[in-house]
């Protein structure tokens, strides 16, 4: 019979028994080697690395993109003239935002557009809103709509002119973000050491840090400074409005006429700023007509393209908003009184905090890198292009593609435009193609057909090349400048850099939250004069409503200007005034 | 011959963007850190802002990317590490930094006079289905480490596979280029071997007008900053341009 | 005497237990999903190691083939056994991918370079793999319960090894025979990730 005590001599000598073998040791390690992998930890995929070709859809710029991909993952993005912005840099973690929009109801949307195009008048018209035109979907909705009752094509006030960069030694920017995200900037800072840049802008923005010279003017005076150095208003007048001194606004004049081709550039390209550069001598150089590739004849019956500032108010029965591309965020409050009571509106979008919010029914699509697309020109493209953004992913199951779904409620079949489209830019025989992946450039004229719809898709653009401009348009009429007196709303609101709108990446946080560099959402800016500490909650209102922020103590906002991270609901409090207020709550 | 891999950085023409914190984050699987601060965030490179101190309308500002300093001889966390963790490799002059032997005792944290290194608070995670992005080339630490800058070693890796591949002995200069260098829309930011004499970086570093931070500790750095703004310069504590080349400066405080 | 034989039995039984026991206890062994012969691809079919585990372009190894490579020859049966009869079932028909389990399979923050080793050293498969290519069945696959390595990774066959060690001795063994491979004193990032 065994005792206890021999039990336990037995497990003692057991023990140490064990101990002399591998048994103990190795488990001890194999517990610090499970801790490196313990499941939470992800094991990044191997496999072939492949690199593919593609353009950015994140903004007009449309910067050509290598992307090194793991099989047909992408997993890192470079460009391929040049370096690409933050976004882009990160834009292929945007199919896996958390904001992203996954699920809709095709069949809801469907019938209630069908219902209100049957019972669509001129006074409860059917639109399509594209906030990004000039790709080629944009041509399918003016087709659609040409064929559906009462059916109008609406879209953001297009820019007046194209710029052409290249050709200035002088460039004055009206708080334009010249180094910050405008027009292509990878063509910007080739560009940079052939100008002077003088920056006009109330806030030390990036751009006024890194110009030739700052002019800080007063919020909201760009335009009295912008009149001033094209000759319509005296030196005196502007410096009243602007806050500089007199003899800066002549010098500024003087460099701007003696010094080459000078170019003013505005956020907005809008006709009065043409007006200014036409003033200087620049059509057809330094600002030229904006240019479109060739469409085949086919098209050209579409539905004209009408600003949504000119359509009546409450006069659409049914609206169609194409959000797929990130592109301008119009303010909802400009595009709620244009409908009737009782109106659909149909927003296709990849993200739930756009016009996601307001829509009656919203359906999820495809986005950048997923999508198949092309991209209009950028404001700094003085010739016409294409260039597609080629899908290096498939979307996730129950995307709808806009177009489709649109040109499907018209009765149209346009599954092969963008073939279409590159059919007839290959017939015309203008321009050149340049492939990325060897780096040439040939003469379309020299191209077949496939091979040029090949190359596009695997990485290439096409460019016109340079055109006569012709003769230089009407100079729009000078109108009186509107001042904004209102005391209830004494700051000015600004937004930090538009492409911040598209947080295209979680790891953007590192830009707002580990450091400094930008704003982060729902934070606000504001010079310490403002009254504020730094951390201090306040609820920033608008004539629009509000939203509760957090204030950043920050000398380079000026008193009287309150700057914010651009979202799609800081875009609805902006509204097209711009005025605001900031309350301690 | 052993190479000297270090940068040049121009203040001059950073415009604060931020492409270069985002291409590192993304190449060397940095997660995003919801609940992070900028003391308990992990940023390779980081761009910090910098100004004259003025008030508004005199107010100016400049950005300063920063990363780790890559120190040479006298590498402060190399020397305090308890678990040799962190070594200079002679042959390229990298300071590495290995997760796989860290313990996560922070005295390097403490030791690196740049706040260059950054601690894991955190086991990584992404939102679901992003770590399908993630780079093969670098494997994601766990928490309880310290992790750094180490010049895209990933790169270095695929660079070495294809001379190795293609017979050379040598790897090509162009193969080897870290994210943040490749992503500066600007090219403020420029890699090379400052022992070879034709690069960007030997260049830089002859010219009289760059410095290098806190200098005057001796961390003999391999980054060398290089501003024409007499602020910058000040606030970077650099001895005045015209001194003697090649960095052996005045000790100023 | 009595007094000490329980003790005595204990440390037997301990060392046994640590010895000769643990080994089977801690390694998971699965037959790999396939029962592939590299001796009748060897003999029959004349294929050398890099027919089937070959180099990509850009330098990088492709490691085990992908179902491409197999159906290349067996989109039908080639010969009469029932082991690729299933194969072709079970995978090539369907475009199934066999999920192999490979021996080699290091932890995910080492690198190693095929191209540095077979390409530039000129070292044989055989040694650091084995003799893979006579064996008539793959063996099966032993995985550490705990850590989740393989077991020619992170264990002791016996054999030609892949740990760390093994990897440092046969680097100071030919930087001893002045064969200019990376010697001992090498920084850690050049093989860790």
């Amino acid at each position: 019979m065994t005792t206890r005590r021999e039990l336990f001599k037995f497990a003692g000598g057991s023990a140490m028994g064990l101990l002399l073998t591998p048994a103990p040791w190795r488990l001890i390690t194999d517990t610090a080697l499970w801790s490196e992998n313990w499941p939470g930890i992800p094991r990044p995929a191997g496999g072939e690395i492949r690199t593919r070709f593609t353009h950015c859809a994140l903004c007009p710029a449309g910067c050509a993109v290598r992307a090194r991909c793991v099989g047909e993952q992408p997993v890192a993005l470079a460009g391929v003239d040049g370096g690409l912005c933050p976004f882009g840099v990160a834009g292929h973690h945007l199919p896996y935002h958390p904001e992203r929009l996954r699920q809709g109801d095709r069949q809801q949307a469907a019938s209630a557009l069908a219902a209100a195009i049957a019972a669509s008048t001129p006074d409860r018209g059917v639109a399509v809103l594209d906030l990004q035109p000039g790709r080629t979907a944009s041509w399918t909705y003016r087709r659609a709509v040409a064929a559906i009752k009462s059916g109008v094509y609406l879209a953001p006030e297009e820019p007046a002119c194209a710029v052409n960069l290249a050709a200035a030694r002088t460039v004055l920017s009206l708080g334009a973000p010249l180094l910050d995200g405008w027009g292509r900037p990878n063509l910007v800072f080739r560009a940079r050491p052939d100008f002077r840049l003088i920056q006009a802008e109330a806030i030390e923005s990036r751009t006024a840090a890194l110009a030739d010279e700052w002019l800080p003017v007063a919020p909201g005076s760009e335009t009295a400074l912008g009149r001033a150095v094209a000759g319509e208003i005296g030196a005196h007048e502007a410096a009243g409005i602007t806050g500089l001194a007199e003899e800066q606004i002549s010098q500024t004049a003087r460099a701007l006429r003696e010094n080459g081709l000078a170019l003013i550039v505005a956020p907005e390209m809008t006709s009065e700023v043409l007006r200014w550069n036409l003033a200087l001598s620049g059509w057809g150089k330094t600002v030229v007509p904006r240019r479109e590739a060739p469409v085949p004849k086919t098209w050209i019956k579409a539905a004209p393209v009408i600003p949504l500032a000119a359509m009546r108010d409450g006069s659409l029965g049914a609206l169609v908003i194409d959000e797929s591309v990130p592109g301008a965020h119009l303010p909802w409050a400009e595009i709620e009184r244009k409908l009737a009571p009782g109106a659909v509106v149909v927003v296709f979008t990849w993200s739930r905090a756009g016009y996601a919010r307001h829509a009656t029914c919203a359906l999820p699509t495809a986005v950048y890198p997923e999508a198949e697309g092309d991209l209009p020109q950028a404001i700094d493209a003085p010739e016409a292009g294409f260039r597609l953004t080629v899908p290096l992913i498939p979307p996730p199951p129950g995307m709808t593609d806009p177009a489709q779904f649109v040109g499907a409620l018209a009765g149209l079949d346009i599954k092969d435009a963008l073939r279409e489209r590159a059919g007839a830019i290959h017939a015309s025989g203008r321009g050149s193609l340049r492939t990325y992946a060897d780096g040439k450039s040939q003469a379309v004229k020299d191209v077949k057909l496939d091979d040029f719809w090949k190359a596009l898709n695997a990485g290439g653009a096409w460019t016109s090349g340079t055109e006569d401009s012709g003769k230089p348009p009407k100079p729009a009429s000078i109108t009186a400048p509107a001042i904004n007196t209102d005391t209830l709303w004494p700051l000015r609101l600004a937004v930090d850099s538009p492409a911040a709108a598209v947080l295209v990446s979680p790891l953007m946080a590192k830009l707002s939250q580990e450091s400094r560099l930008r704003l982060a959402p729902r934070t606000a800016a504001l010079h310490p004069k403002a009254g504020f500490e730094d951390g201090a909650r306040a609820m920033l209102e608008t004539p629009y409503g509000g939203c509760a922020i957090e204030v950043a103590v920050d000398a380079s906002v000026p008193p009287g200007m309150v700057l914010v991270a651009d979202r799609p609901e800081i875009a609805d409090l902006r509204g097209a005034d711009g005025c605001a207020r900031v309350v301690r709550i | 011959m052993n190479k000297r891999y270090g940068m040049s950085i121009d203040i001059d023409k950073c415009t604060g963007c931020g492409a270069c914190v985002l291409a590192c984050a993304v190449e060397n699987n940095v997660p995003p850190l919801p609940k992070a601060n900028d003391r308990r965030g992990i940023t390779w490179m980081r761009v910090y802002k910098i100004d004259n101190g003025e008030e508004y309308p005199e107010r100016r500002s400049a950005f300063v990317p920063m990363l780790c300093q890559q120190c040479g001889v006298e590498t402060p966390c190399a020397h305090v590490c308890p678990q040799q963790a962190v070594e200079l490799d002679p042959a390229t002059g990298i300071v590495g930094q290995m997760a796989e032997r860290c313990l996560g005792c922070r005295y390097c944290m403490a030791a690196c006079p740049y706040h260059a290194r950054y601690f894991n608070w955190w086991d990584p995670s992404w939102p679901a289905g992003m770590e399908k992005t993630l780079n093969p080339d670098v494997a994601p630490r766990m928490r309880g480490v310290v992790e750094k800058c180490n010049f895209c070693h990933g790169r270095w890796h695929r660079a070495k596979e294809r001379a190795a591949a293609a017979g050379q002995k040598d790897i090509r200069p162009e193969d080897y280029v870290p994210a943040c260098v490749e992503a500066c829309p600007t090219g403020a930011i420029r890699f090379g071997d400052l022992n070879d004499p034709s690069s960007e970086v030997a260049a830089a570093r002859r010219d009289p007008a760059s410095f290098r931070l806190l200098e005057k500790l001796g961390t003999d750095t391999k980054i060398y900053y290089h501003s024409k703004r007499d602020w910058v310069r000040q606030i970077a504590n650099a001895p005045h341009p015209g001194g003697s080349p090649g960095g052996k400066e005045n000790i100023r405080g | 005497m009595r007094r000490n034989l329980f003790i005595v039995a204990g440390v037997l039984a301990g060392l046994g237990a640590g010895w000769a026991g643990f080994p089977r206890a801690i390694y998971n062994s699965r037959p790999q999903p396939v029962d592939f012969s590299h001796k009748i691809h060897a003999d029959k079919a004349g294929a050398k190691c890099e027919d089937c585990h070959a180099f990509r372009e850009d330098g990088s190894f492709a490691g085990i083939p992908t179902l491409e490579k197999c159906a290349g020859c067996h989109a039908a049966p080639m010969g009469d056994t029932a082991a690729e009869k299933n194969f072709i079932a079970a995978y090539v028909t369907p475009g199934k991918e066999p999920q192999w389990l490979s021996y080699a399979r290091q932890p995910e923050n080492v690198y190693f370079s095929h191209a540095s080793h077979v390409k530039r050293a000129g070292l044989q498969c055989a040694a650091c793999h084995g003799n893979e290519g006579s064996a008539n069945h793959l063996r099966p696959y032993e995985q550490d319960r705990v850590s989740g390595y393989s077991r020619d990774i992170w264990g002791w066959q016996g054999r030609p090894g892949m740990k760390m060690d093994d990897c440092v001795d046969c680097h100071r063994r030919s930087a001893r025979k002045g064969s200019g491979a990376l010697a001992g004193e090498r920084s850690c990032l050049d093989c860790h990730k």
